[in-house]
């Protein structure tokens, strides 16, 4: 789990650009915390009751919907997405084996962000390149035909640039 | 020079392997040598990504695979400029390793019928004028201007398209009831959230051809009366996200959507919605709830979407593949689509194969083609030779589907009749290293967590059954766990709300229903077949090794140059390891970890080197000793062939006092009958049954048990219990005419090699027929050559593929000129004057896959024909004989002609009497006799100390103590690891006798490694027994 020492600062007046912006439209409510999410890496809690406001919702509701979608995060996380495909053709080809390694050379587990904010693993059921399996995606950068000396490799590219 | 364009794929599969940079190098090299006529020009996704970067340069249509960008300044040299293609970067088809240059030629695109991915590879997603050019839109201006939205939907039922996106309903009628109801805002959306793990279509089409579902969704918006159409897409599919708005935008600047559409008064506009990251949203109600931005849950049904939909108006969703479908039928009428699929299932379906096939990719074919077509002549068969298992079609709400339907047509009806689903069409191949359980227990796992939660059964439910089937990969499998997982399944089926949770049962009901004892040797015996799950083996060589020997000890002690310590590691466990060093089938190489990565080591001849080396050094070894009597008990064991003296092995070991009873004058059973001394020399065996003795076990020759002295009389004599181990060595008969075993110059295979053992005189003449494929039939045909025979014929009913002999061998029987005639089978024995003088016979040809999903051979009438021959062989089979008990014997018998003998306990009916080994199972591979002794001596052990449970082979570690590493050496050692090669390393050939010289003689034809040899190979291994 990342340990901050403060909550980090939110600009509060980009916040309600967004969402005005937004409010405007209909069905906005997922769209709108996408944007948030964009621009502040994660849907601070503190933004719930103002999108509430904005948007005639219950916080409640509001909540809800966040805590549904597994892609919508309401923690900090890292500038590397490191996302490693669980889908069916993966794992008939290795891709439990890629995972273990990957966790071990982040020294992460699934779900976790590493304490400098570098790294966030997370696994995906699909990502849609089966062909190409073993797989994971880096931020946006698709790795396939993932073996162990290529994990190794990865992150010992991006820990040095 | 002719107009040439280059088209480099830009699918997402083909851009992570370097595709970019690939065109960019292009168009640079291409400027630099300023070649004339030339277009760099790029593509979407042709669903081959596992060859990517593909490039193809038309018209020609060469087809280049894993082009990268250091390849391209010889690209354009030699083709571009010169005309001649780089033959290197061919496609190589994976069956056959030839070369294929035209795209239109290989295997993988020729055999598909491509409609819906029509475009998919061969323009540029990202400029409308392209689409335009191959077609698109066409349909839109057909409908909006010459039909009627009516005509429309009547042209989609015609053409009988069913919505590909799982469910298969009716496109049209779903239009229809849209239509149809009350109100004038209506709405149709794309289901593109293509959650299904496998399934990778959807995004291909987007990202290759989007203005397909573009024009497919316009003309489903003219056909239900909605001007207002959405694009549901998962987030993870950012490329196809940035295609499809460009692709929105270009349609919108030339007319083709928004306002008064080419001035047909029909408006329609279309959004996009991202998706945040749930499976469960692909489900078109919770589809609906996210859009609307609120949670993706489902809701009940009726009332339908067509009734009541996105923002509670009447809605048509339909899934990509449909949408495209739709325009291509629009486009070339419901005729000509009709014309291709089944009656109930008409047109084309697209699949994602994918999983342990060579050729991983896209497929397009007519509905009705067989599961087979697709999986081996279009996706090439198994990777690396292994066995194929089963296809797992559908995702997570599909089902297994094993070998013995394979032949099944794919159509809707189909496969919910074998329990599977069509379903967003993903195709998983599975093969014999992929364990079933672990399968369901995969698939569980997902459902489980993607569930949404509303209804109970499906909450409760999958987490139950997903807790069930990890603890049975654990090795905490309950006898109680199968009736629970079919009852918790039953109820989750029916009880639960939406399609997630009415079919995420699939995969555990259809992997229970064909490969139930998986399951049971995973819960009763902690066994794995397929060597995958952790939890119950150390090493995946030792696990399958029926005996469970320690297979990385011993390799590790051969790097070391200890073979004294390896022959007693392999002795622990298996008292013949210089037969099995020879002839065992090595089931362990199959499972070895290092043949994924370039080639198994060679166990079975490291185990021979070393037993070879044992008998060479014996005089200089301390002589073994007998293993110390410390028990009251004597056993008596009936038969001294490797499963009574394996018996009879483990019982001394135990301290029990044992006495072996053989009828022959030798023993070693059908070891030293029937394989010929060119395979397993006399002496071999000799030597083996000589340690044996020194261990303490006694053997009497030339002592039957038979009516004279029976089972019982053994008992009497002293024997607190007895294990018969006494063979299948009588040879099954043919069961055809002609077929007398007194007729001169007709033999029984096994018959005739024990004549040949023992050294009695056979004369076979010039001209030989064998009949039967096996081990038997093999060794008969070889050693009809050795005896002078001049044309050796193998006669087998069924082809190559389906011989149960090694590579090996049957290369070794060719080598030495024996000729093969596949798919023969006999019909009688003619003979004259008591004299075989031939055999008249009847082609076959393979039909339905049988249980086993072994193909039936039938004959093939009008085809009889005779061949002359001296001397015919029958070796089809062999079978225990019973002949020695008395008729009045208690012992219960099986139905089969076998004793009845409890599986696990290897007990009959009578109490202290057990059997084991081919006398029961009928003729079995020798590793598997060595079990079964190990197995009757624990459960001998078991019933003297009155103990009821279960006998349990388990694979067993000694503890390994770490080498300390000295200081400076990690360096060293980090290095020798990164230098450790990813180049592979293939095992040394085993050195084999001169051809010319094995046919003339019985010198053994397979020789050992040399010491070098093995110690290098041993090293090979990857030590999985140390895996943390």
């Amino acid at each position: 789990m990342a340990k901050l020492k403060a909550p980090p600062e939110i600009d509060l007046e980009r916040l309600n650009e967004i969402v005005s912006e937004h409010a405007r439209k209909r069905w906005a409510l997922i769209p709108l915390v996408q944007e948030v999410q964009a621009e502040f890496g994660f849907i601070p809690p503190r933004v719930v009751p103002i999108i509430a406001n904005k948007l005639h919702l219950f916080p409640s509701e509001v909540q809800g919907v966040v805590s549904f979608y597994e892609q919508l995060y309401t923690e900090p996380r890292g500038r590397n997405i490191v996302r490693v495909c669980r889908g069916t053709a993966c794992h008939v080809r290795g891709g439990k084996a890629i995972l273990k390694l990957v966790k071990r050379q982040l020294e992460l587990e699934e779900n976790e962000t590493s304490e400098d904010l570098e790294y966030t693993l997370e696994t995906v059921a699909c990502l849609g390149v089966c062909a190409l399996s073993p797989t994971m995606v880096i931020n946006n950068q698709v790795c396939g035909h993932m073996n162990p000396k290529k994990v190794k490799e990865l992150f010992k590219r991006e820990g040095e640039g | 020079m002719d107009r040439q364009t280059v088209f480099v794929c830009q699918g997402t599969g083909c851009l992570s392997s370097g595709s970019q940079a690939v065109y960019d190098a292009l168009k640079l090299e291409v400027e630099k040598l300023e070649i004339p006529c030339v277009k760099i020009d790029f593509t979407g996704c042709h669903g081959f990504c596992e060859q990517g970067p593909i490039v193809i340069v038309e018209p020609r249509g060469i087809f280049y695979t894993r082009v990268q960008a250091e390849d391209v300044p010889e690209i354009a040299e030699a083709h571009l400029q010169n005309g001649t293609p780089v033959q290197r970067l061919f496609y190589r088809d994976p069956v056959s390793g030839k070369a294929i240059p035209h795209y239109r030629e290989v295997n993988f695109y020729q055999k598909q019928q491509r409609v819906i991915l029509q475009n998919c590879g061969h323009i540029n997603p990202e400029k409308i004028e392209q689409a335009l050019e191959s077609g698109r839109y066409g349909a839109l201006k057909k409908a909006l201007l010459k039909m009627t939205p009516a005509g429309v939907i009547d042209e989609i039922k015609k053409a009988g398209l069913r919505g590909r996106g799982g469910a298969g309903f009716p496109t049209a009628l779903k239009w229809e009831f849209c239509s149809n109801a009350p109100g004038s805002k209506k709405y149709v959306i794309c289901n593109a959230d293509e959650g299904d793990p496998g399934a990778f279509m959807d995004r291909s089409i987007l990202e290759a051809d989007p203005h397909a579902v573009i024009e497919g969704l316009a003309l489903a918006g003219y056909a239900v009366g909605a001007d207002e159409g959405y694009i549901y897409i998962r987030a993870e599919y950012p490329l196809a996200v940035k295609r499809l708005r460009l692709a929105l935008k270009q349609a919108g600047e030339k007319g083709l959507l928004g306002e008064n559409i080419l001035d047909s008064g029909f408006n329609f506009t279309i959004k996009i919605k991202e998706g945040a990251g749930s499976f469960v949203c692909g489900e078109e109600t919770a589809l609906i709830a996210s859009i609307e931005s609120r949670r993706g849950m489902p809701r009940p049904r009726p009332p339908f979407p067509a009734q009541s939909g996105l923002d509670g108006r009447p809605t048509v969703i339909n899934n990509v593949k449909s949408l495209a479908a739709v325009s291509a039928i629009i486009g070339r009428g419901a005729e000509w689509f009709s014309s291709m699929g089944t009656e109930k299932s008409k047109g084309t379906v697209v699949f994602a194969l994918t999983g342990k096939v060579a050729n991983s990719g896209l497929v397009e074919v007519p509905a009705g083609t067989p599961l087979s077509t697709i999986v081996f002549d279009i996706g090439g068969g198994i990777q690396r030779g292994k066995k194929f298992k089963a296809v797992q079609t559908g995702g997570p709400s599909g089902g297994c589907i094993p070998a013995q339907h394979m032949d099944t047509p794919v159509e809707f009806e189909n496969l919910s009749r074998l329990g599977s689903i069509m379903g967003s069409g993903g195709m998983v191949v599975l093969d014999e290293s992929t364990c079933m359980v672990e399968i369901a227990r995969y698939f569980l796992s997902f459902t489980q967590s993607e569930s949404c939660g509303k209804c109970t059964p499906c909450r409760l439910g999958t987490r139950q059954m997903l807790e069930i089937l990890t603890r049975i990969t654990q090795g905490r499998g309950r006898d109680s766990d199968i009736e629970a997982l079919l009852n918790i399944a039953k109820t989750v089926k029916e009880g639960s709300l939406c399609g997630l949770g009415q079919t995420c049962p699939n995969p555990v009901l259809t992997t229970l229903q064909y490969f139930r004892e998986e399951y049971e040797a995973h819960i009763k015996e902690k066994k794995c077949p397929a060597a995958v799950c952790d939890a119950l083996m150390i090493s995946p060589c030792q696990h399958t090794c029926p005996v469970g020997i320690d297979v990385p000890r011993y390799l590790d002690a051969i790097s070391r140059e200890e073979f004294l310590e390896a022959a007693e590691i392999i002795r622990e466990r298996n008292p013949f390891p210089a037969i099995c060093g020879r002839i065992c089938h090595h089931p362990c190489e199959l499972r070895c970890r290092r043949g994924e990565l370039d080639d198994s080591l060679a166990i079975r001849a490291l185990k021979r080197f070393v037993t070879d080396w044992y008998f060479d050094n014996i005089d200089k070894i301390p002589p073994p000793e007998p293993f110390t009597v410390l028990k009251p008990q004597k056993v008596a064991v009936v038969g001294a062939g490797p499963c009574g003296l394996s018996c009879a092995y483990f019982l001394a070991r135990m301290g029990y006092s044992v006495t072996v009873f053989e009828a022959l004058p030798v023993g070693g059973g059908m070891l030293s009958v029937a394989l010929p001394e060119f395979r397993l020399p006399d002496q071999v065996i000799q030597k083996e049954i000589e340690y044996i003795k020194k261990r303490g076990v006694e053997i009497k020759y030339n002592s039957p048990v038979n009516i004279n002295f029976t089972v019982d009389d053994l008992k009497k004599s002293g024997y607190d219990a007895v294990f018969i181990a006494a063979g299948a060595q009588k040879s099954q008969q043919i069961g055809i005419p002609g077929e007398v075993e007194d007729l001169e110059g007709f033999y029984y295979g096994l018959r005739f090699l024990r004549d040949v053992k023992i050294g009695k005189p056979v004369r076979v003449g010039k001209k030989v027929i064998v009949i039967g494929g096996g081990n038997v039939a093999l060794d008969t045909a070889r050693t009809a050559v050795r005896l002078g025979a001049e044309d050796v014929e193998i006669f087998y009913r069924r082809n190559r593929e389906e011989m149960p002999v090694s590579e090996l061998e049957y290369e070794e029987a060719v080598t030495e000129g024996v000729r093969f005639n596949f798919l023969v089978s006999p019909t009688r024995i003619v003979s004259s004057n008591w004299k075989a003088t031939g055999l008249q016979c009847i082609k076959m040809e393979l039909g339905e896959p049988g249980k086993d999903g072994r193909r039936r051979p039938i004959p093939l009438a009008g085809t009889e024909f005779f061949v002359e021959a001296d001397a015919v062989f029958a070796s089809v089979g062999q079978a225990p004989d019973l002949s020695f008990l008395p008729p009045d014997s208690a012992l219960e018998r099986s139905r089969l002609e076998t004793l009845a003998v409890d599986e696990n306990r290897l007990s009959t009916n009578v109490s202290g009497v057990f059997a084991g080994g081919d006398f029961v199972t009928g003729p079995g591979m020798v590793i598997e006799a060595i079990t079964a002794g190990r197995r009757g001596a624990l459960a001998i052990d078991k019933h003297f100390k009155g103990d009821p449970a279960r006998v349990l082979i388990y694979d067993q570690r000694k503890d390994v103590l770490p080498l300390g590493i000295a200081e400076g050496e990690e360096e060293h050692l980090d290095r020798e690891l990164e230098e450790e090669t990813w180049k592979p390393q293939y095992r040394p050939q085993v050195p084999r006798l001169q051809a010319e010289e094995r046919k003339r003689s019985f010198k053994e034809t397979e020789l050992s490694y040399s010491g070098a040899e093995a110690v290098q190979e041993s090293k090979r291994c990857l030590r999985c027994d140390l895996e943390i």
